[in-house]
Formats: structure tokens, C-alpha cells, sequence
């Protein structure tokens, strides 16, 4: 019994991280129609800026809580430099194309991205736990829980509440939805569907970084993780059915509960876990768990 | 003001559709585009709205080219579109359908009510309609709130794209009353109508142009200034 709480709380805490990264695929997927195999490399890369910060936070002996706002400013610095830099140059270039040649040219992307942060940070890795420890911990009934882990947790719901709010009620949420919709009529009406294609890729980026970097107190960041980042994110929002919000959540828990399960009690299949989850998914519901075959929704 | 289409050439896929389309679109004026099913009665709109590249030719608003801006310029410098296959977002409401364009021009409260009242006033089934999801209308209603969408935005142009496709005949005679009475409405307006059955437009008709295998002719004894509505 005692096992049950801190299982939930790894499920839940690990549930958002994947959640974080899948988030992103999913939107940029569903408003510019491009599935970003580079997508994981965002979250790797948030992953080592924030490290970066936060290490020199540390060196510089400042405050020490700057480290969370750190971890924020990290995944917003990434978002804003690279998300109009890469969409205009390159993912504009393959809208309407075959899925065969995005898939290709972010491909390309993804292994430019995994070189690029090769050489800019090198191949050991990083472990910046400051945001953790000061966040302390909570002892209940004998067993000590990080607080940290709740941190991610409420991150996670302030973003998928948050994404809510800005695509049902906010201007730019109701240009998104008619992009989504159909491009050409959002066109026609009057919408800079370029200027929401930049905002909503770099959303997504800004989303896959601020997972990344929110993980890297509790896991640190080393050479990889991006790739091992993107397969999750594409089990979880093949799971929850591309292009939904609520179903990358639902479907991040599933994916980090068999994962959970798998390291409490059969370690060897870790690893498999979260396919294992998305083959049972997939082959009751083709289209994931919100998945349509012929509305489109966000 | 005038839409003027200078020899305007495009192609779709490789294969030439419009080989060579001119004409003048005029303020106060009803302008039918009349053509077989094919003829480039379509793309002629979509190549105005900037949809498509053309191959050659020009396309201008009061001298204003406008293949030098992207597409979404087009709603901003006042022409309404309403394709022939109404294209509603299915998710929400038919009054957030009508209101769309308005938020994407970015108008302000006032003037994007305004807007809305004038087009509830002109068609006031839309008004019966307006808090039902832009998924769950009929065909005709559908093409009653693309017209309504398309005001929201036609402030000197107004483009339809065969308004009366797959109306049953008593819709197709309200929606062409509705035209009639779009003239008084809205007599400064430009109107582009393209049908490939033009005998309910004769009432509203100024003048008739007839699109064949991408060009166009205006037909024999036009402009037919005896039909202008008054």
C-alpha cells in the first residue's frame, strides 16, 4: 500500500514532462500541418540553456531562487530565437508538401539540432538540482515526497488550462482555430496565416523548452535525450490522437504510468513500456483516444 | 472604384485554367460570370482573392496591384468572398462565423457591431440562427452565413461563387430576392456573381460576361443597362 502514493506521484510528475513535449508536436502539427521530428530536440535544448543559467546563477552565488525563474526565461529565450528562425526558413518551405519530404527535411533538421548542441555544450552531462532542493520536501505517513514533483504537476495543468483559454477565448485562440480549419477561407477573411503559423510554431517550441527545462533539476540533461524525448512525444500524441490538447495530457499519463509501472516492478521493460501502451491504444482506436477521422479540432 | 483583371493567366497543377481572363469589376454594379462547370468560373475568384499564383497578367484595385500582397490583403482592402462551398468553422457558433473576419482585421467593438447589426438587418434568418455551431446548418443556411461572413468584411467588392449550387428552387429564389434586396442595401457595393444557371440572376444583372475554357467574352448586346435594379 505504501508504494501506491509515491508511484502515483512519479506517474503524475513524469506524465508532465512527456506532456510538455508532446503538447507542442501536437499543436504545431494540427495548426501548420507538419509532423516536426526535430520537436524533441527543443525540449533537449531548453534542457541545456536552463542547466546553463542555472549553473551560472550558482557560480555567481545570486540568489538562488532566480534558478525557477531561470527555467521560465530559458524555454522563452529558446522559443523566441529559434521558433521564427526555423519556421521561416525552413519549415515554411514544405507546407503542402508530402509528409515524405517534411518528414525528411525536419529529419535533417533534427540531426543539424543534435550536432548543433554537440558542439555548443559538448557531450557530458548536466545535473543543476538547485530549483529542487529549494523547493524541499513533504514527509507523509513515513514516505518523503520531492515538492518539486507537485511543482511539475501544477505546471502542467496551468498549461493545459492556460492553451484552453487562449484558443477558446482569445483573439489570436479564434484566428488559430480558423487557420485549423481550413487555411484558405482564414485566408480569404483577412488572417496573416503566416504570422500565426511563426507564433503557433514557436508556441510549441516555447512548450517542448519549458519541459526541458523543468526537467533538468530532477534528471539533469545529457546527449540523447532529444531523440528519447521525441519518441515519447509521438507515442503520446499518437495515443491521444494528433492535434488534441486534452488528449496529450490523457495520453501522457497512460504513457508514464506503464513506464512508472514497468520501473517499479519489471525494470528490464522500461524501455518498452510506452509502445507497448500505444500498440494496445492504437489497435482499439486507429485515430488515438480524441481522434477524428474527419473533423479537425484543437 | 474598380477591379480591374488584365489578361490574367493560371494554372493548376501544370494545366493552364484561365488563359487569358480581363475584365472590369465597377462600383454600383452587378457583374454575372457566366460559364460551364469547368470553365475557370472558380478559379477566376480564387485567383482575385490571391488564393492562386498567377502565371501572367495583373490584377488591380484602384490601381492598387495586387499580386505584390499576400491574400489575406485582399480582405483588408475590402473584398468579400463567399466560396461556393461555404467553408464554416464547425466548432463555432454562426454568429462567431460572421464575426471572424472582424476579429482578424482586428476591428474595434463599435464598428464590428455595427458591421454585425447591419448584416442581421439585411438577413435577419442569420439572426434566428446565430448561437447554432457553424457544423449544424443546412446547405442553403450555410450559404445564407457565408454571405453574411463575406459582408463582414465587403466593403467595396463582393465575390459569390455560384450562390445557388445545390439549392433546393424556393431557397434559390429567397437567396436571389436576398441579392435584390443586397442592391438597396448596399448600393455602392461591387458585385461579382458567377453561376452556371443565370436565369435567376436576370433581374439583377448589369451586365453578363461568359467565361469559356478560361476566357472571357462579354456577351453579345451588353452592357445591359435596361436591367439595373433600382
Amino acid at each position: 500500500m505504501n508504494a501506491i502514493i509515491p508511484l502515483m506521484l512519479d506517474t503524475l510528475s513524469s506524465a508532465a514532462l512527456i506532456f510538455f513535449a508532446a503538447v507542442g508536436l501536437t499543436l504545431v502539427f494540427n495548426v501548420l500541418r507538419v509532423l516536426n521530428v526535430a520537436h524533441g530536440s527543443f525540449y533537449s535544448i531548453g534542457a541545456y540553456v536552463a542547466a546553463s543559467i542555472c549553473a551560472f546563477i550558482v557560480s555567481r552565488h545570486l540568489n538562488p531562487y532566480l534558478s525557477f525563474v531561470a527555467l521560465l526565461f530559458s524555454a522563452a529565450l529558446v522559443a523566441v530565437v529559434l521558433g521564427p528562425l526555423i519556421e521561416s526558413t525552413l519549415i515554411r518551405w514544405t507546407y503542402g508538401k508530402s509528409e515524405a519530404v517534411q518528414i525528411l527535411i525536419t529529419f535533417g533538421l533534427f540531426l543539424i539540432l543534435e550536432d548543433l548542441q554537440r558542439m555548443v555544450f559538448g557531450v557530458q552531462s548536466f545535473y543543476e538540482d538547485t530549483p529542487m532542493r529549494l523547493m524541499g520536501s513533504t514527509s507523509i505517513g513515513g514516505v518523503v515526497y520531492l515538492n518539486y514533483q507537485m511543482f511539475l504537476v501544477a505546471m502542467a495543468v496551468i498549461v493545459v488550462f492556460g492553451l484552453r483559454l487562449l484558443i477558446k477565448h482569445s483573439r489570436l485562440g479564434r484566428l488559430v482555430t480558423a487557420v485549423v480549419a481550413d487555411r484558405e477561407m482564414a485566408q480569404s477573411i483577412g488572417v496573416d496565416t503566416n504570422k500565426i503559423f511563426i507564433i503557433a510554431f514557436s508556441l510549441g517550441v516555447f512548450l517542448a523548452a519549458l519541459g526541458g527545462a523543468l526537467a533538468v533539476p530532477t534528471s539533469g540533461v545529457a546527449p540523447g535525450l532529444g531523440a528519447d524525448t521525441m519518441v515519447l512525444a509521438f507515442a503520446v500524441a499518437a495515443i491521444g490522437g494528433l492535434g488534441q490538447i486534452e488528449g496529450a495530457a490523457l495520453a501522457a499519463l497512460i504513457v508514464a504510468l506503464a513506464r512508472v509501472l514497468a520501473i517499479y516492478f519489471v525494470p528490464s521493460l522500461d524501455a518498452v513500456a510506452p509502445y507497448a501502451a500505444m500498440l494496445i491504444v492504437l489497435l482499439v482506436r486507429p485515430y488515438g483516444l480524441f481522434g477524428a477521422i474527419t473533423t479537425r479540432r484543437i | 472604384m474598380t477591379l480591374v483583371l488584365d489578361k490574367v493567366q493560371v494554372s493548376i497543377e501544370g494545366v493552364r485554367v484561365l488563359r487569358g481572363v480581363s475584365c472590369e469589376i465597377v462600383e454600383r454594379k452587378t457583374t454575372i460570370l457566366i460559364g460551364r462547370n469547368g470553365a475557370g468560373k472558380t478559379t477566376t475568384l480564387r485567383a482575385i482573392m490571391g488564393l492562386l499564383a498567377l502565371d501572367g497578367g495583373d490584377i488591380r484595385l484602384d490601381g492598387d496591384d495586387l499580386r505584390k500582397h499576400p491574400a489575406h490583403y485582399r480582405a483588408r482592402a475590402g473584398i468579400g468572398y463567399a466560396p461556393e462551398d461555404r467553408r464554416l468553422v464547425p466548432e463555432m457558433t454562426i454568429e462567431e462565423n460572421i464575426r471572424l473576419p472582424g476579429l482578424a482585421l482586428n476591428l474595434d467593438k463599435g464598428e464590428l457591431n455595427g458591421r454585425l447589426e447591419e448584416i442581421y438587418t439585411f438577413l435577419p434568418q442569420l439572426r434566428d440562427l446565430r448561437k447554432r455551431p457553424g457544423g449544424g446548418v443546412s446547405g442553403g443556411q450555410g450559404k445564407m452565413v457565408a454571405l453574411g461572413r463575406a459582408l463582414m468584411v465587403a466593403r467595396k467588392v463582393l465575390l459569390l461563387d455560384e450562390p445557388f449550387q445545390g439549392l433546393a428552387p424556393a431557397l434559390a429564389l429567397d437567396y436571389a430576392r436576398t441579392l435584390g434586396e443586397l442592391r438597396k442595401h448596399r448600393p455602392e457595393l461591387a458585385l461579382l456573381i458567377t453561376e452556371s444557371t443565370p436565369a435567376l440572376l436576370d433581374a439583377i444583372a448589369d451586365r453578363t460576361l461568359q467565361i469559356e475554357r478560361g476566357e472571357i467574352s462579354e456577351q453579345a448586346g451588353s452592357p445591359r443597362t435596361e436591367n439595373v435594379a433600382v
